[in-house]
Parts: structure tokens; C-alpha cells; sequence
């Protein structure tokens, strides 16, 4: 079933009465998304593409059994609807929401490591098992089904990647975006450890960028823990030092962290091959797969 | 948001963490007057937002009114690590028996707060970790718990602090963490938090930078972004909600994604010379694009620009037109390149081939580059 997301998963919509929500929802639909419910406060009764909307997340879970839920929800909601979710026993989250407050991002995800939850995000495009289901904005005619995993904190870049691979004759299992903030919800560790014990995945794609250290330490659990073939794409080699390059979580630091060399280094260390540019990922891949 | 040292220290005395007696100057004449105010000997200090100001010249020590009136003026007039003096502050010069680093910042990573206390201040932290390792203690916080002033005692002593330090330090790493939490802080540091000779404890800087993501629950601290950013292109940038940085190159850039900028800046860095990135963010309009192209082709000796763009959230058929439309009106001829994929492309792609704008087929962003490249061939 590819990770975390399948045709079958019960799908709720957290702020579906809104202008993003709605459009996505329609997108979501019509890839074929198992869509049950939707979720905004005081529009409880109201239909969207013919889908229920309820008051509370509780409500949606009783009712229609929704399991997973991705957040079209305003950044100052964010905090509430994510316990309220949490509580209700959900346990697949993604947020797509941009711009939420550090703090509450930390004190989501304290709260959701004493749950048995995945919360992805936030600013993430979400994520996609290719040929079943999507939950987020990524553009559906971007990915081809194939057995090639995803990873990646730039959600555009996501969709470069996939499409690209696709050209070279490589379809994708899932795509997951991690979010392009400081802090997220889910390093890209947590995500590697699912793709290896997937059996339709056959090799994992990192797609990084400047800042944090989400790439080196991808590169020791890479190094204690992955048996599937890594390759790696690192953005920003001319990203000048102390800018944030639109990403919150893109800057380097005066320190010299976060550089595309240090994650260079790191990855490479442990073999994984890494791209200097986007095509270049297809021809690291050829070292491992055939093409379809 | 980065905030001035004033400005800084102006939160931390609502924590009441104390520092020295200051004031605000915009001239000569009235740094004077605040000297005078606050008594001989004082210390000027440039107010630019970068670190490194005793070294780059931005801080003097003044003895007399006259010594005052002449830093004051040659402050003033500077720029500091290329950033411009506008205020100086004018504070009482403390002599310090001991300094002290303190500071609270996030770990991004394990996204928690994570406090940092040395015994060794007044050099950056990079430095005092290298030569004075032994002296660094850090600690990760729980964001639900907090600093507990016992956890903060333990610190002081794990540094090696002793009687009165470690319990005046301690409250003050407290207090600074209340700082940190209240105002929604990506880093609050005071470097260094002196001990005078009179036994009292005083910030003699602050470093601190608010979570931009916050700022609509900060309205009441009246931060004004606008005054932060140097780069009139950068500033203007913001102000139509788009991250603009400026290059020192010749080919412009429009992405609807950082990821995607970044990379497109790295391609074209391979042959050519970018002259900014720019991201539009997830809420691309056909006015948002029309303002973005006009950003995007002030600077002077644009060669080219290129547009990579995807619809995924965004509308990027509403974009389109909002670029054609200021091409037409401002008779662009340059080489314009567009890579314009994912949800409405066909719709795109056909407003910006009838408005004279080259479409990239191929779904690669290099072989896009490649085509302005020799389009800029032919011009030539």
C-alpha cells in the first residue's frame, strides 16, 4: 500500500468551507481520494462536492469514521484543531497550512508525541500515493504510479522531481513533503524508516535544502538503519548565507550550518549519491533501477 | 524580525531584566543631550541589525560631551557591515567585574526551546563554544513546561557559577525564557549580562528575533518591517507579500516556490548570472504577477527573464495573465522564457504563447535555461 496513505484511508477535509479547501477538495475527489467528511466550526450541516461538514472532528469520526485528516485551516486555528484532532484518534495529520507560529508548531508536536499519531507538516504540499489517493495541493499530472519514494521539504520542487523521474522511465510509490518551516512535525528520518519496510518502494529520493540539519542526520539513520538505495537532491548551492530564501526553514546561519555542503557531505559519506541539479537525480537513480 | 538592540532591551525590561540607563539619538546635538542626562562616561552604539559592531566600528566609548558630539557624528554618518546608521543609543558605560552569555533559541530538529549559559560572555557564542567549550551548558526545554527556575539554578551550576551569581544569573535566564515565550522569540540572547562592581546584574545587549509567523499577535509592539530591510527592491518585495533577494546578475527570475527558485538560481548559475530570486508564495493572483514582473525587471541591465512556475495551489493560468499584461503595456522585448506545469497548464501555456512568451515543453528546468540561453544568442 505505499505508505501512510491508500485508495481505501478515510479521509477528512479540516477547514473545507474555505476558499483553499474547497478547490482542493475538488482536486483531491476527482484523483479518486476517499473523502468522508469535512470539518469546519459553526458550518456543521453544510455540504461540500456533495461531502458532510461537521462542527467538531469528534463528530466526523462517529459519524463517517474518518481516520486521516489534512488542515485547510487558518494559521491562528491551527493550535486548537490539531488537539482537537489528536484527541479524536486520528492518526494520520497534514497540515498544508502556511505561516503558523513556531511556538505552537513545538507545542503541537509535544503534544502529538505522546499520541499514537503521524502529523506531517506544516507548510507541507502534503502527500500522495501515486495512482490511489492525495491528501494536499500537489498537482495529480506531476506523478506516474511506480516504486520510487519521495521525500522532500520543497513541495514545488516535489513535483519537479517527480516528473522528471517519470521522464526517465521512474514512477513514484508515495510522495510526502515535509513542510518547508524551521521546526516540522516529522524529520525526514521518521519518513525514511516507513519507506524501508514498504515493500512497493524499491529506492527513496531526498529532495533537501539550505538550513537545519534535517539532511545530516537523514544521513546517520540512512547510515544505521536504511538497506534500500538512497539518492539525494540538495537546492541552494547559491543561496547567500543569513537570507531566508522564502522557506522560514531555508537560511544559513552565520555559523556556517546548514550549508548545501555540509548535507553534500554528510549524505555522501554514508553513499548516498546526491544531484547537484534536478536532472541529474534521474541519472543517479539509472546506477540502481532499470526504467520501466 | 530581527529587532534593534533598543528594542530588545526595551522587552527585557518588561521581564525586569535591568540594563543600563539609555537613550535614543538621531544627531550629534541630541546625543549630547542624552549624555548629559545620563552622565560621563557613555557608550554609543550603533543601532543596525548585525552582530560584530565593536569590530566593524558601529560602538565608541565616549569620556566627554565633546568626545560624544564627535563619535556621535562619525556613527552617525557610517554604515556598518553595508547597513546604514540612522539612531545611535546613548547608555551609561558600565565597567563589568564578570561577564555572562545567555541565551534561548529553538532546536530545530527536536523542536524544542533550548536554553544556553555560559560563564564566558561579551565574544559571540560560536567563539566562546570553540576556545571555552567547558564553560557552554545547554539545556532543550519542554514548550508545555518551561524554564523552571530550579532546572535554571542546576545550569548556572553545571557553568560553574557560584554564590550570588548563580542564583542572580539564574533568575535572569528565567526571566529572559518568560521573554522568549511571551513574544513569540526564534532567539533571545543577552551577550554579554555583566556583573558590575557594585554587585548589581545588567544587560549590556540584547539580541532578539520575533517569529514573523507571530506578529499578528504582537500588533501591540508596533514592529515595522519596513524599516528593516536595506535593499529597496527587497523592501518592495515585501510589501506585495513576495520574498525578493537581489543578485548581482543579469537574468531575472520569477518561481512559485522556494525549493523551485533555489534550484532555479542553481541552474542558471551554471552559464549565466542570476539577478534575483524570487518566490511568490501560494497565492498567486493575476495583480500579484503583474506587480511581481514589474519587481522583477527594475533593476537595471536585465538580459532575460525566466518564469518557472507550477499550479498546484496557485492559479497559474491568473498569474499569466497578469505577466503578459504588464509585458504589453510596457513594450518588454527581452527573451521570456515561462516552464508553466501541473493544474490549468494547457490554459497557461496558451495565454503566454499569444503574448509573444517562449513555453518551455520540455518538463525539465535546465532544458528551459538551455532555450533562453540561445534565444539570448540570437539577440546578440
Amino acid at each position: 500500500m505505499s505508505i501512510l496513505l491508500n485508495k481505501d484511508t478515510k479521509v477528512l477535509v479540516q477547514g473545507i468551507t474555505g476558499r483553499a479547501g474547497r478547490v482542493q477538495t475538488r482536486w483531491m475527489l476527482d484523483y479518486g481520494t476517499n473523502i468522508v467528511a469535512g470539518v469546519t466550526p459553526g458550518k456543521g450541516g453544510e455540504e461540500v462536492e456533495g461531502i458532510p461538514v461537521y462542527d467538531t472532528v469528534a463528530e466526523a469520526v462517529a459519524r463517517q469514521g474518518a481516520e486521516a485528516s489534512v488542515f485547510f485551516v487558518p494559521p491562528p486555528a491551527v493550535k486548537e484543531a490539531a488537539r482537537q484532532t489528536i484527541d479524536a484518534g486520528i492518526r494520520l495529520i497534514i497540515v498544508v497550512t502556511e505561516h503558523i507560529p513556531v511556538h505552537d508548531v513545538m507545542e503541537i508536536r509535544e503534544y502529538a508525541s505522546g499520541h499514537e499519531v503521524h502529523i506531517i507538516g506544516p507548510t507541507s504540499p502534503g502527500i500522495i500515493t501515486v495512482g490511489e489517493a492525495k491528501m494536499g495541493i500537489m498537482p495529480a499530472n506531476m506523478f506516474t504510479p511506480g516504486r520510487i519514494g519521495v521525500i522532500s521539504r520543497s513541495g514545488t520542487l516535489s513535483y519537479e522531481i517527480s516528473i522528471n523521474l517519470a521522464n526517465g522511465g521512474f514512477g513514484q510509490s508515495t510522495v510526502v513533503g515535509v513542510g518547508a518551516d524551521p521546526v516540522v512535525f516529522t524529520n525526514i528520518p521518521a519518513l525514511l524508516k516507513l519507506f524501508e519496510k514498504d515493500p512497493d518502494t524499491d529506492l527513496i529520493v531526498i529532495v533537501g535544502e539550505v538550513g537545519g540539519v534535517q539532511e545530516e542526520k537523514a544521513a546517520e539513520f540512512i547510515d544505521r538503519w536504511i538497506t534500500k538505495p538512497v539518492v539525494a537532491y540538495i537546492t541552494g548551492l547559491n543561496a547567500p548565507e543569513e537570507k531566508r530564501m522564502g522557506h522560514a526553514g531555508a537560511i544559513i546561519q552565520g555559523d556556517g550550518k546548514g550549508t548545501p555542503q555540509s548535507k553534500t557531505a554528510a549524505l555522501t559519506e554514508v553513499g548516498v549519491d546526491v544531484a547537484r541539479y534536478p536532472a541529474q537525480v534521474v541519472d543517479l537513480v539509472l546506477k540502481h533501477l532499470k526504467p520501466a | 524580525m530581527r529587532l534593534y538592540e533598543f528594542e530588545g532591551l526595551e522587552l527585557l525590561r518588561r521581564e525586569a531584566i535591568p540594563s543600563p540607563e539609555s537613550a535614543l539619538a538621531t544627531s550629534p546635538e541630541e546625543a549630547v543631550e542624552k549624555a548629559q542626562d545620563i552622565g560621563l562616561p557613555v557608550v554609543l552604539k550603533a543601532q543596525v541589525l548585525t552582530g560584530g559592531r565593536w569590530l566593524a566600528g558601529g560602538v565608541e566609548i565616549a569620556e566627554s560631551l565633546d568626545d560624544v558630539r564627535e563619535a556621535s557624528h562619525r556613527i552617525l554618518g557610517s554604515s556598518v557591515r553595508g547597513l546604514p546608521v540612522h539612531r545611535i543609543l546613548v547608555a551609561q558605560s558600565v565597567k563589568a567585574v564578570r561577564e555572562f552569555y545567555l541565551g534561548i533559541t529553538i532546536d530545530d530538529y527536536h523542536g524544542t526551546p533550548l536554553v544556553i549559559l555560559s560563564a564566558e560572555g561579551g565574544v559571540s557564542i560560536n567563539n566562546i563554544a570553540r576556545e571555552h567549550a567547558e564553560t557552554v551548558v545547554s539545556r532543550p526545554v519542554s514548550i508545555s513546561k518551561g524554564l523552571e527556575l530550579s532546572e535554571a539554578k542546576q545550569m548556572c551550576r553545571q557553568a560553574g557559577l557560584k554564590g550570588k551569581d548563580a542564583t542572580e544569573v539564574a533568575g535572569v535566564l528565567s526571566s529572559l525564557y518568560r521573554v522568549f515565550r511571551n513574544y513569540d522569540a526564534l532567539i533571545a540572547e543577552i551577550n554579554p549580562l555583566a556583573r558590575t562592581k557594585e554587585g548589581t546584574y545588567l544587560a549590556l545587549d540584547a539580541k532578539v528575533e520575533i517569529d514573523d509567523s507571530s506578529l499578528y499577535r504582537h500588533t501591540d509592539l508596533n514592529l515595522s518591517m519596513q524599516d528593516r530591510i536595506a535593499n529597496p527592491l527587497e523592501r518592495k518585495g515585501r510589501e506585495i507579500g513576495v520574498t525578493y533577494l537581489e543578485l548581482d546578475g543579469d537574468i531575472a527570475i520569477i518561481a512559485s516556490g522556494a525549493g523551485l527558485g533555489m534550484a532555479t538560481m542553481d541552474i542558471i548559475s551554471q552559464t549565466m548570472r542570476p539577478a534575483n530570486f524570487l518566490e511568490t508564495g501560494g497565492a498567486i493572483t493575476e495583480d500579484l504577477l503583474y506587480k511581481v514582473t514589474d519587481l522583477v525587471l527594475q533593476k537595471k541591465g536585465i538580459r532575460g527573464l525566466f518564469i518557472n512556475v507550477y499550479g498546484g495551489i496557485n492559479p497559474i493560468h491568473e498569474g499569466a495573465k497578469g505577466i503578459v499584461r504588464y509585458m504589453q503595456e510596457h513594450n518588454v522585448t527581452i527573451p521570456v522564457v515561462a516552464k508553466a506545469l501541473g493544474n490549468h497548464q494547457e490554459e497557461t501555456w496558451e495565454i503566454f504563447r499569444q503574448n509573444g512568451v517562449h513555453v518551455v515543453t520540455d518538463v525539465s528546468t535546465e532544458k528551459g535555461i538551455e532555450q533562453l540561453a540561445s534565444l539570448l544568442e540570437e539577440v546578440r
